[in-house]
């Protein structure tokens, strides 16, 4: 069977701006899970991926399982050089002037014999989830650290599976043990149905599928779907202490809702970018791009748009919408659906359209005196 | 002069390749079942074996469906089958340099499987069946094997150094008092509900994901690419050893059986094959595969 002939079907993804082939009609759910990560926010503090494990996978057979992983970047990956093998195996990764992808994606660049171009990782490939921590990209000059700015730069990327439109675990799976929920866009595996063929380890670019040694079958990040269907969001948003976490849903590519926090970051300022969109999976975790980081490296990961998402990021002090829906991450467990702003506050809603979040655009200054009377103290460096 | 020459190296390499040749049945599309008094359920060297006819099955690389099997490694089967009033066994041999029978995420087992029709009048698709045409798979798995034979091969059956502080909810209690913390080592102590929540194959009974085997082998049914089922009904046996670079597997199953998924094996029918090599990552559609092989059963 030809690589081409099991591209059945032509269909739109907005991410690269052209038609691709895939071996299942284009059909969006009717919410799609979306989330939007601000990179220049993340602390690397790990509680998100905390969260996940001891939530998800902390049982027997998961020891290597991260689903919710940090890596630094550009050393740092989990597993092991998962970028950099797909990266080097999909050539010629061009984009022309109008943001057109001129390159192939993961399906159509499958090898002979092969449903999607992928490559399956070493048990050893996952053991070292944290490697390159906290590395720089090079060494800082001396003396760099007084004089000012430097050159030296890394950066944490937070990582989830992206609950794709278009997802190469779903499209390799010859079982179709893999679904995409209509509800929420939610990618599962089914746990009755899985045979543990692996196939979708290969083929996920992203290695956001992972291999259970005791059930011999596989297993990937839910999207903490029983939270989603009460309306909260999942642990790694809820538990993010740097707060650069917001998960919603995305509206459909043609019809944007500019009072939908995601759409708006998404859509409507483009401030917040896909991982790796030439790939062709239509990933659904939304990045605002490092602004220190070299621009190439940042083309390479985010596509044409970093220019202006770097742009539009760095006027959100003077945007006061862009500001309220930054203001939005870590101000509630639910999740928000709509948002507007209202004089000084940003505000947040349900579906229903109930108020959930209210959070100031900018935080109010108490000044308090130097010697407390009414405890008799005096008070040193208390915000 | 060429020409013999090429002839003369054509009969050595066949001759190295198949060791059994000798024996083996010229005509490779029937395969007979000959009446025994008794049946070798694990006896893979039995000398009931060894009065038997061998057909030497050729198996190709799976070329039908994606993902396939761009190099084959292993090139036949040798297939004997003795049967008596209750049951029918087959006895599968292929060389294979390496015995593969643990997973991980690159790692894979060694595996064959049988597959019979439902209807032998209206033959369906020789892989996997088709809609409406029904075939019985018999499928045995190295790992299986050693399941049973050796327990449940384990995250420490591979890595025997893994060491985890807590499984919640894993029984008996590990942590007694001024007691160094024991590592819940095998899965006999995930047996609560609770605990078998953080084994969600178990918790979902998958039939993978069974801690306690009693067969190395299980029955299946498919009509078609990617609709391989387990049978609710499992009555067929296996038992394989691995020696000298040759699997020698045992499949049986009863002759007559009152479960309506199960093929009827009665005068002719037909039986395909298929065989996995772990070592060179075989798995689901990356397998060799043999189309339809007349089967007689002698009465
Ligand atoms: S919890 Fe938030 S800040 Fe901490 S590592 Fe995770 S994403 Fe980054
Ligand atoms: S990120 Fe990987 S695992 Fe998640 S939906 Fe996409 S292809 Fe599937």
């Amino acid at each position: 069977m030809s690589v081409t002939s099991w591209l059945t079907s032509k269909v739109k993804n907005w991410q690269i701006r052209r038609e691709m082939g895939y071996p299942y009609e284009e059909s969006r759910p009717e919410k799609q899970i979306a989330y939007v990560f601000d990179i220049n926010k993340c602390i690397a503090c790990q509680t998100c991926t905390v969260a996940c494990k001891t939530t998800w996978t902390s049982g027997k057979g998961q020891e290597i399982m991260f689903w919710n992983n940090v890596e630094t970047k550009p050393y740092g990956g989990y597993p092991i050089k998962w970028d950099l093998n797909i990266l080097k195996s999909l050539d010629g990764q061009s984009w022309d002037k109008e943001g057109k992808y001129n390159g192939k994606t993961v399906f159509e660049a499958a090898p002979q014999g092969e449903k999607v171009l992928g490559w399956l990782p070493e048990e050893e490939d996952y053991s070292y989830p944290n490697i390159g921590e906290d590395e720089c990209a090079e060494t800082v000059e001396k003396g760099a650290f007084f004089s000012g700015i430097h050159k030296a730069w890394m950066f944490y990327l937070a990582r989830i599976c992206n609950h794709c439109t278009y997802p190469a675990c779903l499209a390799a799976c010859p079982r179709k043990a893999i679904y995409k929920r209509k509800e929420d866009g939610i990618v599962l595996i089914d746990q009755s149905r899985c045979r543990g063929y692996r196939e979708c380890v290969r083929a996920c670019p992203y290695k956001k599928t992972f291999f259970n040694l005791v059930t011999r079958i596989s297993e990937k990040c839910i999207g903490c779907y029983p939270l989603i269907e009460k309306g909260e969001q999942p642990r790694c948003v809820q538990t993010c202490i740097g707060k650069i976490r917001l998960q919603g849903f995305l509206s459909k590519p043609d019809s944007p809702r500019k009072d939908n926090p995601i759409d708006f970051l998404v859509y409507v300022k483009k401030v917040a970018l896909p991982l790796y969109p030439q790939f062709g999976l239509e990933p659904n975790v939304y990045y605002v791009p490092p602004i220190h980081v070299p621009k190439e490296f940042l083309y390479q990961m985010f596509g044409p748009g970093v220019d202006n998402a770097i742009e539009t990021y760095k006027g959100a002090k003077d945007d006061k919408e862009l500001l309220g829906a930054f203001l939005l991450f870590g101000s509630t467990d639910k999740i928000i659906h709509s948002f507007k702003v209202e004089r000084d506050y940003t505000l947040g809603f349900n579906d229903k359209r109930e108020m959930i979040a209210k959070v100031p655009l900018t935080e109010p200054i108490y000044v308090r005196p130097y010697f407390d009377k009414k405890v008799g103290t005096y008070r040193h460096n208390i915000p | 002069m060429i020409k013999r020459l090429s002839l003369l190296l054509l009969l050595v390499g066949l001759f190295l390749i198949n060791p059994h040749c000798a024996n083996v049945e010229q005509n490779q599309n029937i395969i007979k079942s000959v009446t025994v008094k008794e049946v070798p359920f694990k006896d893979v060297s039995s000398g009931i074996w060894k009065k038997v006819p061998v057909t030497q099955v050729n198996v190709i690389p799976q070329n039908m469906t994606l993902p396939s099997l761009q190099t084959p490694t292993i090139q036949y089967i040798n297939v004997r089958s003795v049967h008596n009033d209750n049951w029918i066994a087959f006895l599968l041999e292929w060389e294979d340099k390496t015995r593969d029978a643990v997973v991980d995420v690159n790692k894979f087992t060694d595996q064959v499987a049988i597959q019979i029709p439902l209807d032998p009048k209206n033959l369906p698709a020789f892989m996997m069946g088709n809609k409406g045409g029904r075939v019985h798979i018999i499928h045995w798995k190295a790992i299986w094997q050693d399941d049973i034979e050796k327990g449940y091969r384990d995250v420490q059956t591979l890595h025997p150094n893994y060491w985890v502080d807590l499984y919640f909810f894993s029984e008996p209690m590990i942590y007694a008092e001024g007691e160094f913390p024991l590592q819940p080592t095998t899965v006999d102590y995930f047996i609560t509900p609770e605990a078998l929540n953080y084994i969600p194959g178990a918790y979902a009974r998958n039939p993978i994901s069974i801690f306690h085997r009693t067969q190395p082998v299980e029955e299946a049914m498919a009509e078609g690419f990617g609709t391989f089922t387990t049978q609710p009904k499992q009555n067929a046996t296996g038992w394989g050893r691995w020696e000298k670079g040759v699997w020698k597997v045992i499949i049986a199953r009863p002759i007559v059986t009152d479960d309506p998924n199960d093929a009827p094996i009665s005068g002719k029918t037909y039986i395909a094959f298929a065989v996995w090599n772990g070592s060179d990552k075989n798995v689901g559609a990356r397998k060799h595969y043999a189309p339809w092989v007349e089967l007689v059963v002698e009465k």
